[in-house]
């Protein structure tokens, strides 16, 4: 039964973690190495309990009770209690393997660790604990707040049970859980990859242009959003480095390579909204 | 009210999507099914549709939707070519074969464009276009005129097998069967992961389902044969289903997420 979860790493995937989790009724104990990054992350999720409040989601009262269950720690030493601990450090391998090498000194031979890494092997990282067989991926979605979607990845030597425990956790969280194998990508950003690879394809080899093809994608197809009005939000770079992070981990399977396109935009600067210029221009 | 007089020649479920939506926008509609294959024939005839043996000469525009067995593409429109008049418009799918191709074999090309016709995309608000460079002027006119008809845009793009929304879709599908091929995750959670984590109006595999799984097939071996990459060769699952799409299952064989 997990009652206490301990959430490593305090930035934008953490605090949202810590306030689903909140939200659902378990204690969250809040960690980051930094005192100034741990009190503005707590100022963060009252901000945003208190703006749920007025978007209706719940209630002040709930508001309330969730904030009391999130307990800041600074130090490690104090997550011994948790059941269940999800690191969102960086997006460093060397980062997370020393993590979850301090970790399992610390916590419980029984508890879980979870890592919401989008990108990096659930294995590898398992593999400098005691007991790889209860670490396992748990994926949330930006914001972890208002996306509904947990990719819970099974590591080589993952056991049912962990599964079975981390989909629980992500169910009383009202979010939706799906269960992959720990491969490059996962599902999400696997399978989404042709959406962007092949509309620069089309784009590079002038089947049509930026416009038409985002044109084509939404209205012939339904889609919310075209491919280039969706690289532009998520970042050129971003959205570059993610593809370049697969196509490496699949030994540059062709189906995952990047194009010139990309790495001209992030040399450029142009590297979508946030910079005003991407494949369009943003005032 | 002149009514458009159309022939609609190729494979289904294609024929009766387009010969359905073109009746009921008014469209005196003739047609005829590919004779091979069994299936064609239990197909239900549209209703208000006249099934015809040969292409009638007296039509305004003909349709050729065979996206398959290409033999059969290449046979309709010669037939066509033969009998209808060297003015009469005839809009072809193009996504497994291109414009230029189909163009090869006939004997007037300049009456010929192409369609990005999948099954159910006509569910969408746009059709998409591609001409050859020989393509008459006036009959990319009358195949916007054709799309107005129909309630819908259009985009000209350029002739490139799969075009554009049947390229991506049919990617976007073959990285699912990758993914099911290697049992990655099942079938309903990877529907659910792309519907949820990157808002997909369709996750992948329901795509297929709508699609036809033999269709997909048929848009990325035509992709594979054209460019000559292996970023485009069929996933083996996808290919295990197609082989077995008359018997209905969404994935013929998985051996569960466990170790």
């Amino acid at each position: 039964m997990i009652k206490t979860i301990a959430i490593v790493g305090s930035g934008t995937m953490g605090t949202g973690i810590a306030q689903a989790a909140a939200l659902a009724h378990f204690d969250v104990l809040l960690n980051d190495a930094s005192a100034e990054i741990l009190k503005k992350a707590m100022e963060r999720i009252k901000e945003e309990l208190r703006k749920g409040v007025s978007r209706g989601q719940h209630t002040a009262t709930e508001a309330t009770e969730a904030l009391s269950r999130i307990h800041p720690r600074k130090g490690f030493n104090d997550l011994g209690e948790a059941d269940l601990v999800i690191e969102a450090a960086v997006e460093e391998l060397d980062v997370k393997k020393e993590i979850f090498k301090k970790l399992d000194d610390i916590v419980a031979p029984a508890a879980i660790l979870a890592t919401n890494t989008s990108s990096l092997s659930v294995t590898a990282i398992a593999s400098l604990t005691k007991t790889p067989e209860s670490v396992v991926g748990m994926h949330f979605f930006n914001p972890a707040t208002a996306m509904k979607l947990v990719e819970i990845v099974r590591g080589a030597q993952t056991s049912d049970e962990t599964v079975k425990l981390a989909s629980g956790v992500a169910t009383k969280m009202r979010k939706t859980p799906v269960i992959c194998r720990d491969t490059p990508g996962f599902i999400v950003n696997r399978i989404a990859r042709p959406f962007y690879g092949e509309a620069l394809r089309l784009l590079g080899d002038q089947v049509a242009s930026v416009e038409e093809i985002d044109r084509i994608v939404r209205v012939e197809g339904g889609f919310k959003m075209g491919p280039f009005e969706l690289m532009d939000l998520i970042g050129i770079d971003v959205n570059f480095a993610v593809t370049r992070s697969i196509f490496e981990q699949f030994f540059t399977e062709p189906r995952f390579r990047p194009h010139p396109i990309q790495r001209q935009m992030v040399e450029a600067g142009t590297l979508g909204r946030k910079t005003k210029q991407g494949f369009y221009t943003y005032k | 009210m002149v009514r458009t007089r159309l022939c609609i020649l190729g494979e289904s479920p294609l024929v009766e999507e387009y010969a359905s939506l073109c009746l009921n926008k008014g469209f005196d509609v003739s047609f005829r099914f590919n004779a091979e294959g069994k299936k064609e024939t239990n197909v239900k005839a549209p209703r208000g549709a006249r099934k015809i043996t040969r292409p009638l000469k007296a039509v305004d525009l003909a349709l050729e939707l065979t996206n398959i067995g290409t033999e059969a593409k290449q046979r309709n429109l010669i037939e066509l070519d033969a009998i209808l008049t060297a003015r009469t418009p005839i809009i072809s799918s193009s996504v497994t074969v291109s414009v230029s191709e189909q163009s090869s074999w006939l004997r007037h090309p300049q009456r010929l464009m192409g369609i990005g016709a999948l099954p159910s995309l006509l569910e969408g608000g746009l059709i998409e276009f591609a001409r050859s460079s020989v393509t008459d002027e006036g009959v990319l006119k009358s195949a916007d005129q054709f799309a107005k008809q129909l309630g819908k845009e259009s985009a000209h793009v350029q002739d490139s097998v799969g075009l554009v929304l049947p390229r991506i879709l049919c990617m976007l599908v073959n990285e699912a069967y990758f993914a099911l091929t290697e049992n990655v995750a099942l079938p309903d959670d990877i529907d659910t992961a792309m519907r949820l984590g990157t808002n997909y109006p369709l996750g992948p595999v329901e795509w297929a389902e709508r699609l036809g799984v033999q269709q997909v097939q048929a848009v990325m071996m035509a992709l594979h044969r054209t460019l000559g990459e292996d970023r485009y060769r069929v996933a083996p699952m996808l290919q295990r289903t197609a082989a077995l799409a008359g018997f209905n299952v969404r994935v013929p064989s998985r051996n569960g997420l466990s170790k």
